[in-house]
């Protein structure tokens, strides 16, 4: 996936809006918001690239009180399709003056829970017909999960400053494979040498990418390589 | 017959997720005699607060048969926090793509005493997991990684499902082990499931349907004033019945007894014995 990798972009607001845009633009959606809870000061922040006006309504009205996408959102564990929640008791109250803003209320949340109780939530929108929006959801989910996931991690990271004190937990396995990677080596070589199947060391792979905060293997054997973890093959 | 419940729709089958707290205590406590904390005959645990997913089976009379939870690996989840062991003090996967399936167990009592194909324990089994990889497919997922005991292990190998590979080491835990298994959330394996086991019908049964026949089969019911023995015998035989037929017959006959067996000839019957 040819997402921006937010760690390589310094300005701290700017690159998660960036980051959105590119989101949209890659996976073929209108609109992307990312939302987080923090934890300590209960106020909800986030970032989002709907037209200013939206924004401008939806703060106005602090539609983030009542807004199901935000509340339910959060308690599932699975991406939640907004058509879930058109029974809710807000709904309605939320998205009825959506559309005079150019704002869909075709949209789904993936929820994304940290590993210190904290959770973000990124939302995508796009206005087109039922079947296209079914099709575009099986095919790009896989995508938006990691996306997800990994805007999140950067926002915890960038929010909470430890960033330099955090020491991936990279399992022996994960280290291991990176390491036949940096050397040069496939993932069928690699599944040979260390007698797994193919399936396993793709699943470590994806597991130290997402430990790593990077998107490509390529990066997470760079970044692995400048933490000491893994050395250059 | 699956339903899967979340934080969204908890609400509407808190009954139902009641008896699969009860079918947990069984299992895990019971059969496996694994360390777990049964309060009032259920077995539920700080995980259970994280407003899992559940996958839960249901068979034709209505009763809970099999269920499983799950939960992301990228935040608290059962083999970063407790089954840690397992792994060899090795850190846990972490994956948007990745899910942890923990409390996966089917009431293989229930189950072997009923003999029907639908009601096998591989049966049951297989549509829990098809349900589990059709759900995680739809959300996105690759992998999921599953706490298991040995016998479920040695079911799904027979049945189409066999794990691709396994995390650290089984350990002890109470009466047999726990094993970290890998699955790929594939279309094959899906495919191979449904060969295996013969299900080729949509495994997710609208939620009015579950609720209907979960709620006929735990009905009040009317022969209350019967004589104890009479009254256990056929509470016995309702709570047997396996599939929807069964439980008409045995619903038809409590009830026939209990208008032919008015109150006024229950306390005749009781005054001459």
């Amino acid at each position: 996936m040819d997402l921006i990798d937010l760690s390589k972009i310094p300005d701290a607001d700017d690159r998660f809006l960036r980051f959105l845009d590119d989101l949209c633009q890659t996976l073929e959606f209108d609109h992307a918001s990312y939302a987080t809870l923090n934890p300590v000061s209960g106020t909800v922040q986030g970032f989002a690239n709907y037209r200013s006006d939206w924004v401008d309504h939806y703060t106005r009205k602090a539609l983030h009180r009542i807004d199901p996408t935000l509340h339910f959102g959060r308690k599932s564990i699975a991406p939640v399709d907004w058509g879930r929640l058109e029974r809710t008791a807000h709904f309605h109250s939320v998205f009825n003056d959506a559309p005079q803003f150019g704002m869909s209320d075709q949209g789904l949340t993936v929820p994304v829970r940290g590993p210190y109780g904290d959770f973000g939530l990124l939302s995508v929108t796009r206005d087109c017909p039922k079947h296209e929006w079914q099709s575009l959801k099986k095919k790009v989910m896989g995508n938006l999960q990691v996306a997800a996931v990994h805007m999140h991690d950067n926002i915890m990271q960038s929010d909470l400053g430890i960033a330099t004190l955090h020491r991936p937990a990279l399992s022996t396995r994960e280290r291991e494979i990176l390491q036949w990677v940096a050397e040069g080596k496939s993932q069928q070589d690699i599944g040979d040498i260390l007698s797994i199947s193919h399936r396993t060391v793709e699943v470590h792979l994806r597991s130290g990418r997402s430990k790593l905060g990077a998107l490509t293997t390529a990066q997470a054997v760079g970044r692995a390589i400048s933490l000491g973890l893994v050395k250059p093959g | 017959m699956i339903i899967v419940t979340d934080a969204l729709n908890r609400e509407r089958h808190t009954d139902i997720i009641d008896e699969m707290y009860r079918l947990r205590a069984r299992v895990f406590q019971g059969r496996l005699g694994w360390d777990v904390k049964v309060t009032d005959g259920r077995e539920f645990d700080e995980f259970d607060a994280l407003d899992p997913v559940y996958i839960i089976a249901l068979d034709e009379s209505g009763h809970v048969v099999g269920c499983m939870r799950l939960l992301q690996t990228t935040g608290p989840h059962m083999l970063s926090d407790v089954f840690h062991e397992i792994l060899d003090g090795e850190p846990p996967l972490r994956s948007a793509q990745v899910w942890e399936a923990t409390r996966f167990c089917v009431d293989t009592e229930r189950l072997s005493r009923s003999g029907r194909a639908s009601n096998s324990i591989s049966y049951v089994t297989s549509e829990v997991m098809i349900a589990a990889f059709e759900y995680g497919q739809e959300s996105g997922i690759l992998d999921a990684v599953a706490v298991i005991d040995p016998v479920m292990n040695r079911v799904m190998i027979r049945s189409g499902n066999a794990p691709y590979d396994y995390l650290g080491t089984a350990k002890p835990m109470g009466k047999v082990t726990a094993m970290a298994a890998l699955m790929d959330c594939s279309e094959e394996r899906v495919a191979r499931i449904r060969e295996f086991s013969g299900i080729t019908h949509d495994v997710f049964t609208p939620e009015h349907v579950v609720r209907a026949v979960f709620e006929a089969a735990h009905a009040p019911t009317t022969h209350d004033h019967l004589p104890e023995a009479l009254k256990s015998y056929l509470d016995e035989q309702i709570a047997a019945a396996g599939t929807a037929d069964e439980l008409r017959d045995a619903k038809a006959l409590a009830a026939t007894l209990a208008t032919r067996f008015s109150r006024e000839e229950d306390q005749r019957y009781q005054s001459v014995h």
